[in-house]
């Protein structure tokens, strides 16, 4: 207790001035004196050895010298502050009678005083804290609204008080635009102050709907929604399934080609791989009928050195016959890819040389926007004046919006050899995407298809050149069909009901038109659906490759089309102006017409629930028209999702998503550590003891997926087995040709040829193997063969057991050929991981970084036992960390105690915590890993990278890389009607749960 | 990655979703993973009181035939002669996306059609039997 009130005290006198004792050369002051203003460092002085009891030591200190002389009791009034309702009174009337000076002096008495009085004066006037006055007070004496209304302070602390809130008007007036609210949020220098707002990153068309709505993300160069700030997570996942969900995906990256298609096609084969499915040759995407996807790697790199994931369209051919002509390929990346793509794509193509239109020069601002924005120039005040000055020496941030792009750099590259033309169109094609059953309803509700317009307006360039198109009758025809194609996709209840990546080209009236008073949700007509003969033949054979056609590949015909823009102001004008208020605008002839392109987005493809699920469109449209386009489609009852949903839709999908889900991509790993860091941070940010201990967990890694420890850890363990397997699959190779029988991995799913063919191929693949076995060990890198994946995925099925079809006899005989011809593969495979997926067979929800382990042979028998039995328990870890962590600590506090201050304390850790290469944190492990596979009781095998309870699945559901190696090894020594059981463990807890392991092609 | 071009046959086959009809209130699809008590019940829901329906029309396709029979038997059952039902049969036309596998040519069809039986019940309440 004593010892508490002494700290208190301590705390309390730590702001007393200190300086002012007095010199002990005044030889007859009373020494009394200095212990009063001294602090607790003056206390001990001779006479006090006549009172040894040092509980009351400085209480009896305090009131030594009340008596003595009546100056003192001036000095008694001052130091009331501190002595008041403390005890020792008699302790005090003890020592008048032995302290009792003989004489003083006065002047240097009171020169002595003065000096005190002067101290406490300026302590008393000036504050030490950082607190303001009315946080200073005790707690009884506080009032509510104390900080706005001083009066109703004590008054003696007014004073100060007064002054601290001028202070803080002042401090907020710097701050503050000086402009009234009213100046401030007129149009021209709203336009100004978000232009000035947009430099950093780039905001979409649809940034300021989104930023009323939307928790806002800066990300990859672009501020982008990443989820609603209403509850809507289940209402999203509802929309998704039965309703129509709309993202804008403005953000991803365009870049075309242009050259001829033979020297396209032999430069981008080799960025990419036939093994991993169809290429950029493919026949129905090369025609332009359909939008193909696939990985990209450094030129001749396969299978390692991944880029990322694209898609693609071709330009359909304009005639037919010749081969040799220009093409035009856009292809289709998310940002954090695109520079990587970019660069390659050039050094491939040899393009270095900026083409001279397209260099940066000032471009005319297209945006009405950035129109404004000059008259603001003139209109605005100074300051605002010199920064729009200095935004113009900057031209290229008049290139609307493009956030990835370096600013003075050309965006456009051809080659002297080739002639192909590499331009970067981000941010010049806006895109959207319409999930969901709905979305067809709510497409052909919103657009009307543009009518035949043969008159053009001779004052303006509006539309011209829709009329030029319209005087050619073929392509009158042509549209029509469009339009047919457009009509009927209403008598057709879901997306995934076409063809995977049909693309339709569109040009439709401006949308803003006919926009309904009331926003509503678009419902399916079912007189729509009569039309059978058509929609049949629409569905077997899709959309013809003339329809996919559309202006929007004409460079020159967006661009008027975004000059040409109606303004929303002069639509409402117009429309107050009509006769009958309410009723239909019509504009005749001065309607814009638009060209956009449709293309279908196939849902879950693989994976044998719920196909289809999460189809939808993606709309394409000239940059300007954003908002003409959103609104209506949110008026026909689509929800808005953000990033958060893209990945939800993404993880239900059960398809990697970018850049999450891709380790092996720079963009992958730049994620990932930008993960960990967020997550190490967020782990700091609690008290040691309010946080999971990792290492008693005895989770290695839970912001982080260690991929290359653990391959590397899979190929150690796999070399002690190494000399066995080698001989098992000599002569497993030669049997498993005899015992050839054709198969299917995918029973009536796939119409596959031959074994053989997957024999050679892995032939092949062990040549390549070893030709480059040297590079193969450095990294990891993830399979993305198609036909590996295939026969991995039909191992990985329990051939018989509840609820499974018992596979018949010779399906048995194949996979003892695919085991060995598999253990075979994996040996030249050594670092490779698997996208898997997984579904909890009881309780649990996985999380982010869960780890997959391998079950033991005892799980299995207690599984057996019992129906009901969740998942073993994790023997709990002893922390090894602990006693150095705190030995540390102590080192620290004995170091700082000798020379900082306890503020310089921590920076000085901080500081040497980045010097320390091992930086301890209690509760993780320090970096250099143990092996990891075997770190627990049972044996890990792979990490997951999206996990969440499924609302889709109705049961957790994870995503995730596993060992091949690891994988093999397991499937290996499963019972069969257990095949494919692993257990989750997610980071933060004990406990296994079983989960089943499937590869979906 | 200078490979041949695999052999033309190389095909995936993927399923679509069965064409369908905007759906009304009444209308339950039956499938197979869903529960079959579940599906039941649901059909109870809906003709029970508060249900809102006073005729649903159960579809059955292919494989859940079977099941929606069943479920319309044991409705019946259970409804004590309170419900009619009347039993259509149908033929839908189902197409499979047909997904080549790698760059060959020969323009394959992008689906192949196919026909599948289906059966869509109508059960009402009837009149109480007198």
């Amino acid at each position: 207790m004593s010892n508490a009130r002494e700290k208190k005290r301590a705390k309390k006198m730590r702001n007393q001035p200190a300086s002012v004792t007095l010199s002990s050369d005044c030889g007859p002051c009373p020494s009394g004196i200095q212990h009063h203003n001294g602090g607790s460092r003056s206390f001990q002085t001779p006479k006090q050895d006549l009172h040894p009891d040092s509980s009351q030591e400085f209480q009896q200190q305090r009131h030594q010298h009340q008596s003595p002389g009546p100056s003192y009791r001036k000095e008694q009034y001052f130091s009331k502050g501190q002595g008041r309702g403390r005890g020792g009174w008699r302790g005090g009337r003890q020592n008048v009678s032995q302290e009792m000076p003989k004489y003083i002096t006065a002047s240097t008495f009171a020169q002595a005083r003065a000096a005190e009085i002067n101290a406490m004066l300026k302590a008393v006037t000036q504050k030490s804290s950082n607190s303001l006055v009315f946080q200073t007070l005790p707690r009884h004496m506080r009032r509510r609204a104390m900080s706005h209304n001083i009066k109703r302070l004590p008054r003696r602390l007014r004073e100060i008080a007064r002054k601290e809130a001028e202070k803080a008007v002042h401090q907020k007036k710097e701050h503050s635009k000086n402009k009234c609210r009213k100046a401030r949020r007129r149009h021209v220098n709203l336009v100004v102050e978000f232009n000035r707002r947009q430099k950093k990153n780039i905001w979409l068309e649809t940034h300021i709907w989104h930023a009323k709505r939307f928790h806002m993300v800066k990300k990859w160069g672009y501020c982008l929604g990443d989820r609603p700030t209403t509850k809507s997570y289940r209402a999203c996942y509802r929309a998704m399934t039965k309703h129509c969900l709309l993202q804008d995906l403005s953000y991803y990256c365009c870049l075309e080609l242009n050259g001829k298609e033979e020297e396209l096609l032999k430069v981008l084969a080799r960025m990419c791989s036939i093994d991993t499915g169809p290429t950029f040759a493919a026949v129905p995407c090369l025609s332009g009928r359909l939008q193909g996807s696939l990985v990209l790697y450094r030129a001749d790199r396969y299978p390692e050195d991944l880029l990322g994931p694209i898609t693609f369209i071709w330009k359909p051919k304009d005639g037919s016959g010749i081969t040799s002509e220009t093409r035009q390929l856009w292809i289709w990346t998310h940002p954090s890819l695109k520079q990587d793509i970019l660069t390659e794509l050039k050094t491939v193509f040899q393009c270095s040389e900026p083409v001279e239109t397209c260099s940066p020069e000032p471009i005319v601002t297209l945006l009405q926007e950035e129109k404004q924005t000059d008259v603001a120039m003139i209109v605005g005040k100074k300051r605002k004046r010199e920064d729009n000055e200095g935004e113009k020496a900057v031209p290229v941030k008049k290139i609307i919006g493009d956030g990835t792009r370096v600013p003075l750099e050309s965006y456009c590259w051809t080659s002297q050899t080739t002639g192909v033309v590499i331009s970067d169109l981000t941010m010049e094609i806006l895109r959207y995407r319409l999930i969901g059953p709905l979305s067809h309803c709510v497409l052909t509700e919103a657009l009307k298809t543009a009518s035949i317009q043969t008159m053009a307006d001779a004052e303006t360039e509006l539309n011209n050149w829709w009329v030029e198109n319209c005087k050619n009758s073929e392509k009158v025809s042509l549209h029509q069909r469009q339009e047919a194609i457009f009509e009927l996709l209403q008598g057709i209840n879901s997306p995934s009901e076409i063809a995977a990546g049909t693309i339709l080209g569109l040009t439709v009236g401006d949308p803003r038109v006919n926009l309904p008073k009331k926003s509503s949700k678009a419902m399916p007509n079912p007189e729509k659906y009569q039309d059978n003969e058509k929609v049949r033949q629409l569905l077997l054979e899709g959309v013809p490759v003339e329809c996919a056609h559309s202006f929007i590949w004409d460079q020159t015909i967006c661009k008027n089309v975004t000059e040409n823009k109606i303004p929303e102001q002069d639509l409402n004008h117009m429309r107050g102006e009509l006769l009958v208020p309410g009723s239909q605008l019509d504009l005749g002839p001065c309607e814009s017409k638009i060209p956009i392109l449709l293309v279908q987005q196939p849902g879950k493809v693989a994976g044998e629930d719920r196909p289809g699920w999460g189809s939808g469109w993606d709309i394409y449209l000239p940059k300007g028209w954003g908002m003409a386009f959103w609104i209506p489609f949110i008026y026909r009852g689509a929800r808005v999702g953000g990033l958060q949903e893209g990945l939800k839709h993404s993880e239900y999908k059960r398809t990697p998503h970018i850049p999450n889900d891709f380790p092996d991509c720079p963009a992958g790993i730049q994620f990932a550590k930008e993960l960990e860091n967020v997550l190490l941070e967020k782990f700091k940010r609690r008290p040691p003891a309010k946080r999971a201990n990792y290492v008693k967990l005895g989770t290695l890694a839970p912001f982080l997926c260690p991929w290359g420890q653990l391959t590397r850890d899979w190929e150690v363990r796999n070399k002690a087995q190494e000399e066995s397997v080698v001989t098992s699959s000599a002569d497993s190779k030669s049997g498993a040709t005899e015992r050839q029988v054709p198969c299917e991995p995918k029973p009536g799913l796939t119409i596959e040829d031959s074994q053989g063919d997957i024999m050679e191929e892995m032939a092949k693949i062990q040549n390549l193997c070893k030709e480059d076995g040297a590079a193969t060990s450095s990294g990891f890198f993830v399979l993305r063969n198609r036909k590996l994946l295939k026969q991995l995925s039909a191992r990985c099925r329990p051939t018989c057991g509840k609820g499974q079809r018992v596979r018949p006899a010779s399906k048995l005989g194949q996979k003892e050929m695919t085991e060995d011809a598999l253990l075979s593969i994996f040996k030249c495979y050594p670092r490779v991981l698997v996208w898997v997926s997984l579904s909890l067979l009881r309780k649990g929800s996985p999380e982010l970084h869960a780890m997959i382990c391998i079950p033991t042979q005892e799980d299995f028998l207690q599984l057996n036992k019992d129906q009901l039995f969740c998942g073993p328990q994790e023997p709990k870890h002893s922390d090894i960390f602990k006693h150095k962590i705190l030995k540390l600590k102590e080192r620290k506090k004995k170091k700082n105690n000798g020379n900082a201050l306890e503020s310089g304390a921590s920076d000085a850790l901080e500081a040497k915590a980045v010097e320390e290469p091992k930086e301890l944190i209690l509760g993780l492990w320090p970096d250099p890993l143990p092996d990891v596979t075997s770190h627990c009781s049972r044996i890990l095998l792979g990490f997951v990278t999206q996990g969440d309870f499924s609302l889709a699945a109705g049961c957790g559901e994870a995503l995730g890389f596993v060992n091949l190696t690891g994988l093999l090894h397991m499937l290996s020594s499963q019972p069969t009607d257990k095949k494919g059981l692993v257990l989750l463990r997610t980071p933060a807890s004990l406990q296994y749960r079983f989960a089943r392991l499937n590869i979906e092609v | 990655m200078a490979e041949p071009a695999p052999p033309a046959a190389e095909l995936a086959l993927r399923r679509r979703l069965p064409p369908r009809l905007p759906r009304r209130p009444g209308d339950v699809y039956v499938n197979m993973q869903t529960d079959f008590k579940a599906q039941l019940s649901r059909c109870q829901k809906l003709l029970g009181p508060g249900g809102g329906c006073a005729e649903i029309c159960i579809h059955g396709l292919g494989l859940a035939i079977n099941r929606a029979i069943n479920i319309a038997l044991q409705l019946q059952a259970g409804g004590a002669g309170a419900l009619r039902l009347a039993a259509n049969t149908s033929t839908v036309p189902l197409a499979d996306g047909l997904e080549p596998q790698g760059d060959e040519d020969g323009r394959p069809p992008l689906a192949r059609a196919r026909n599948n039986s289906a059966i869509h019940i109508r059960v009402c309440r009837a009149a109480p039997p007198p």
